[in-house]
């Protein structure tokens, strides 16, 4: 229920699993020395990488006073059904990050196979799959294309991933709740 | 005696005492005493001689039994009867008329007015005898009181205070709601009627200043007696009815009223002279004069104060206007206090409401500020003005059809005008946050201070009166204030300001925040406030430092003494150190005048002596080189062109020359930049022209091929067509060179306009500025240096408002402070980020709704 570790996941990831990182963010694991000095500098420069990367589609900063925890924006990729919607994330990283995983969530609604109703993503690489050389960059275009090509077989939301196989439903369904959403969001 | 009769009533066993004689006699008394009471008091003014002897008798046989008590409550009670059951109700039904006429009132005023005056003065009259009448009675009681008994010998006074207070309140308690107002248009009529006849009297005064009065005078004299007595009598008549009160109220008003109009009459909308005076003069000439005369015939004015003990710093010299009394009464002068605070007031609430007009036409209006200042000082309303002009000035001139320059000049008038009013500066600081506020908010207002700065000593396109060189002025009156200080010694300056400032130390204004540094605001720098709208002196500096580089570059002769002259005083006010590199960039064109006529001479005798042609000779006279420093100039823009071969040459020549003269230095031509002046030779005409060197650059290719199709031009010049195109567009609206579509329809013609005929009329608009569009500029702006820094932020600042929706400016800005800390670190000040965003909502990526951005959908 955790992990999504089979084959699907794989093919549906590997695009997203290995992207371009530069050597520089990838400083040998010392797991135990926590410093928060160097958590902060990376999370600056990934900041600052983030918004020089120019992604469209995807987006986050930190909140104003706490730069642990950020907040994120992606949108639906085009000729998915999720095209033309916009979902609201909240990363929250750990003082040993980048040992650990940010924990993501969604804050706006999003029905999604691999998504529960209290915003819990269901991706290999923010659990056991997670590795240091991964960025803020990297999760939010992981999640961008978990929209558009689910896991199906080890869902959160039943109802999400029996749907899935009906495209055209799924999409009025996705715009019902995104339109429904809006105004909170 | 009087003690005996006492314990004689309460003592009940003296009634068993009583024979049947006595109760008789008693009866029969108090019966006589009834009736000839009932018909004394009811009767006219009848002599009361008749019934005085049987009136003592009666009275004198019920005292011996001790029943003067009765006597006594019974006759005034009787008195109180009559009053109120006959003269109270007949005086109030002469005014029943104006019950329901209050909305008459306005119709036929005068009219009203006249009759309200002879009603009064007959009720008055009226009901006045009958009181006296009254009051006789009752003086015949207390007369024979006396002899049959040993009164003391007040009790006359006792039986008539008490008649009074009967008297008051009857009339009082059926008082009609319309008395008052009767008795105020009474007196305004009365006060009109008589200021007429002052103010007359009070020009003529000033007209012959205070000469011998004649004949005329006298009359005006008698008449206005004649009024003040009429009025006196009936103030007099009202006061012994016990309207004291209500009768002041009543004048009081229609003075007030009077003097608000006269107020107003005097100030009008001319602010070009001060009124104070005239309108203290009035006070003293007609509502003084009247209420002097008022308090004088009602004997009021008896109590006398020396002058110097009540003596207000208003009354200057109050005995003088009193000939004849010598010494005003305290009375008097506690109105003049009055009056005069009203007046204050009232021309302080007209001027205030009218100060933005006021301070439009400033240096003219200043006696209306001076005017101003005095009231303020004496009503101390400050914060009356702070509000309503804020409220005008975001209502008319911080709006979007206000040019940023008005809006500057109007900034400048105020700081003027309110320093005047407030040396403190404090409410200017109250006053001033609106406009700077929003004077942030334009994307030029650096560039129209600094033009205000510099230009007027210019003055070459705008004539002495272009009220940019106030602002000059302003710089060099705050230059000679600084008496004789050296430039150079900062220190010595700073002391010396520092002990002045100590010395004319003086407390705030109650009105002051407390937040706000009081050193900060005692000297009210007009230049100091303008670079307050900035927020930094740098931006200030840059801006005119690129202005200046572009004035510079643009120079053919090295005439840079207006440029030295301004930069000594800016340097007076931001510091030797902030405007070292515009010092540079001025030594750079002393020294281009010097290398040039060095490399020149140089050159002529090489040529000389090297026995060269004469063309180049004459050609090194007809080049002046601009030797610049260029690390200490702003970027400067580059364009590619090529010169025509003949001054490419000269160019080297001279770059070689410089070379040998300044080794290791070497010369790099800007081609782009300066200015050419040539003359084009037709058959029929010349035309002369000063381009800058690609137009000359453009025209010479025409001089040997009449004929250029854009694309073979572009490459002769190296340049690209687009640009090209725009840049011959200045020859083409000078009718020298005309364009046709050639077979490539993205190719055109150009063909040189041989003669008049052949481009018919010359079509030579009045734009000639046409060509100096925005890539004419050969210095790069403030603007597009700042923006080239801030892309990066823009970046960040559309990641945060993409996540948090909205955000206000300080928000955006301490985020950026937050987490833009690497590689470009954020260090713009909030004016910049400010600036910067209204770019960005000029460029439709933003949105600013209720001081919060958004990222425009």
């Amino acid at each position: 229920m955790t992990t999504m570790n089979n084959q699907d996941s794989n093919n549906s990831n590997n695009r997203t699993a290995a992207p371009p990182t530069n050597a520089s963010k990838q400083p040998l694991p010392t797991p135990k020395a926590v410093d928060t000095q160097s958590v902060l500098k990376r999370l600056q420069s990934e900041l600052m990488a983030l918004m020089m990367s120019g992604d469209s589609g995807i987006s986050a900063f930190p909140e104003e006073d706490n730069i642990f925890c950020w907040k994120g924006t992606i949108s639906g990729s085009k000729d998915t059904v999720f095209e033309g919607t916009e979902y609201k994330l909240s990363l929250s990283f750990p003082n040993d990050y980048p040992f650990k995983p940010p924990v993501v969530k969604f804050v706006t609604g999003c029905f999604h196979p691999n998504v529960d109703v209290f915003g819990n993503i269901c991706l290999d690489i923010l659990q056991d799959k997670w590795s240091s050389a991964y960025d803020v960059r990297t999760i939010l275009i992981s999640i961008q294309s978990l929209l558009g090509e689910p896991n199906t077989s080890s869902p959160l939301n039943t109802q999400a991933a029996a749907l899935w196989g009906n495209q055209e439903e799924y999409r009025k369904m996705v715009m019902e709740k995104h339109l429904y959403k809006k105004p909170t969001a | 005696m009087t003690a005996d009769a006492l314990s004689s009533v309460c003592n009940l066993g003296v009634l068993d005492s009583l024979s049947e004689a006595s109760i008789f006699e008693i009866l029969e008394s108090w019966n006589g005493f009834c009736k000839i009471t009932e018909t004394m008091v009811k009767g006219d003014d009848a002599d009361l001689s008749p019934f005085y002897s049987k009136f003592q008798s009666n009275v004198s046989s019920l005292c011996k039994y001790g029943l003067q008590s009765l006597v006594e409550e019974h006759f005034l009670l009787s008195l109180q009867e009559t009053l109120e059951k006959h003269s109270a109700p007949k005086f109030w039904k002469n005014f029943d008329a104006y019950s329901n006429k209050t909305d008459l009132e306005t119709n036929d005023q005068n009219m009203q007015e006249d009759e309200v005056e002879l009603l009064l003065c007959k009720a008055l009259e009226e009901i006045s005898l009958e009181k006296q009448y009254q009051e006789k009675c009752l003086l015949m009681l207390v007369n024979t009181l006396q002899i049959c008994q040993d009164y003391p010998s007040d009790v006359e006074k006792i039986f008539f205070s008490k008649y009074r207070l009967i008297v008051s309140s009857v009339l009082m308690t059926t008082l009609p709601r319309q008395f008052p107002e009767v008795l105020h248009w009474y007196f305004k009529g009365r006060l009109e009627e008589l200021s007429t006849i002052m103010a007359g009297d009070y020009e003529e005064n000033n007209d012959k200043n205070g000469m011998e009065l004649d004949g005329n005078y006298d009359q005006k004299k008698i008449l206005e007696n004649k009024l003040v007595k009429n009025i006196g009598m009936v103030v007099h008549n009202l006061r012994n009815l016990g309207f004291t009160s209500m009768t002041e109220d009543a004048y009081a008003s229609a003075i007030f009223l009077l003097l608000k109009a006269k107020v107003y009459d005097l100030a009008g909308d001319d602010y070009r002279s001060s009124v104070l005076e005239s309108i203290k003069g009035w006070i003293q000439a007609v509502p003084l004069q009247f209420l002097h005369a008022l308090l004088d015939y009602l004997g009021d004015s008896i109590i006398y104060f020396s002058p110097e003990s009540t003596k207000s710093p208003l009354a200057s010299n109050p005995s003088s206007c009193y000939p004849g009394t010598g010494k005003p009464s305290e009375g008097i002068i506690r109105w003049q206090l009055r009056l005069e605070y009203f007046a204050y007031e009232t021309l302080q609430d007209l001027r205030i409401a009218k100060l933005f007009e006021i301070i439009v036409d400033y240096p003219d209006s200043a006696p209306a500020i001076e005017d101003l200042k005095q009231c303020l000082e004496y009503t101390g309303q400050h914060s009356k003005l702070v509000d309503s002009f804020i409220s005008a000035l975001r209502y008319r001139l911080l709006t979007a059809g206000a040019s940023t320059n008005d809006i500057l000049h109007q900034y400048v008038s105020t700081i003027k005008a309110l320093r005047t009013i407030d040396p403190a500066g404090v409410f200017l600081e109250a006053v001033g946050e609106p406009i700077r506020e929003y004077l942030r908010g334009r994307k030029d207002t650096i560039k129209c201070i600094v033009t205000m700065l510099t230009d007027g000593t210019g003055g070459n396109n705008n004539g002495p009166g272009n009220s940019g060189d106030s602002l000059l002025e302003e710089i060099n009156r705050d230059e000679e204030n600084q008496e004789n200080t050296g430039i150079d010694d900062d220190i010595n300056t700073d002391d010396k300001q520092a002990w002045i400032d100590v010395q004319r130390w003086e407390p705030d204004p109650v009105e002051a925040d407390p937040q706000k540094g009081s050193r900060y605001r005692r000297k009210v720098d007009v230049l100091g406030m303008i670079v307050g709208i900035i927020g930094s002196k740098d931006q200030l500096v840059n801006e005119y430092r690129v202005m200046l580089a572009e004035k510079l570059l643009n120079k053919t002769d090295y005439d840079i003494d207006t440029e030295i002259r301004t930069l000594e005083l800016l340097k007076i006010h931001f510091g030797e150190n902030s405007m070292q590199k515009c010092e540079i960039m001025l030594n750079d064109l002393i020294g281009s005048k010097r290398i040039n006529t060095n490399v020149k001479t140089t050159i002529n005798q090489l040529s000389q002596t090297g026995g060269e042609s004469h063309e180049d000779k004459t050609s090194f006279d007809i080049l002046n080189a601009t030797i610049i420093s260029s690390n200490f100039w702003p970027p400067i823009q580059d364009e590619d062109v090529n010169i025509p071969e003949p001054l490419d040459k000269l160019l080297n020549d001279y770059a070689k020359r410089f070379h040998e003269i300044k080794t290791p230095r070497k010369l790099l031509w800007k081609k782009n930049l300066g200015t050419v002046k040539l003359e084009l030779e037709f058959e029929d005409r010349t035309l002369q022209f000063t381009v800058t060197p690609v137009h000359a650059s453009i025209i010479m290719q025409f001089q040997n091929q009449t004929s250029w199709t854009s694309k073979n031009l572009a490459d002769a010049i190296g340049m690209p067509v687009d640009t090209l195109q725009r840049r011959i567009n200045f020859w083409i609206s000078k009718g020298i060179v005309s364009e046709s579509s050639g077979t490539d329809p993205n190719d055109h013609l150009y063909t040189l306009v041989d003669s008049m005929a052949d481009g018919g009329k010359t079509v030579i608009s009045n734009e000639e500025l046409v060509a100096d569009d925005d890539a004419e500029r050969s210095v790069a702006s403030v603007e597009d240096q700042l923006r080239k820094e801030m892309t990066v932020y823009e970046k960040f600042i559309t990641g945060m408002l993409k996540n948090f929706g909205s955000m206000a400016l300080d928000r955006i800005h301490n985020t950026l402070k937050m987490f833009c800390v690497s590689d470009p670190t954020y260090d713009k000040s909030l004016q910049q980020l400010q600036s910067f965003l209204s770019g960005l909502v000029a460029e439709e990526k933003l949105e600013l709704r209720d001081g919060a951005y958004f990222l425009k959908k």
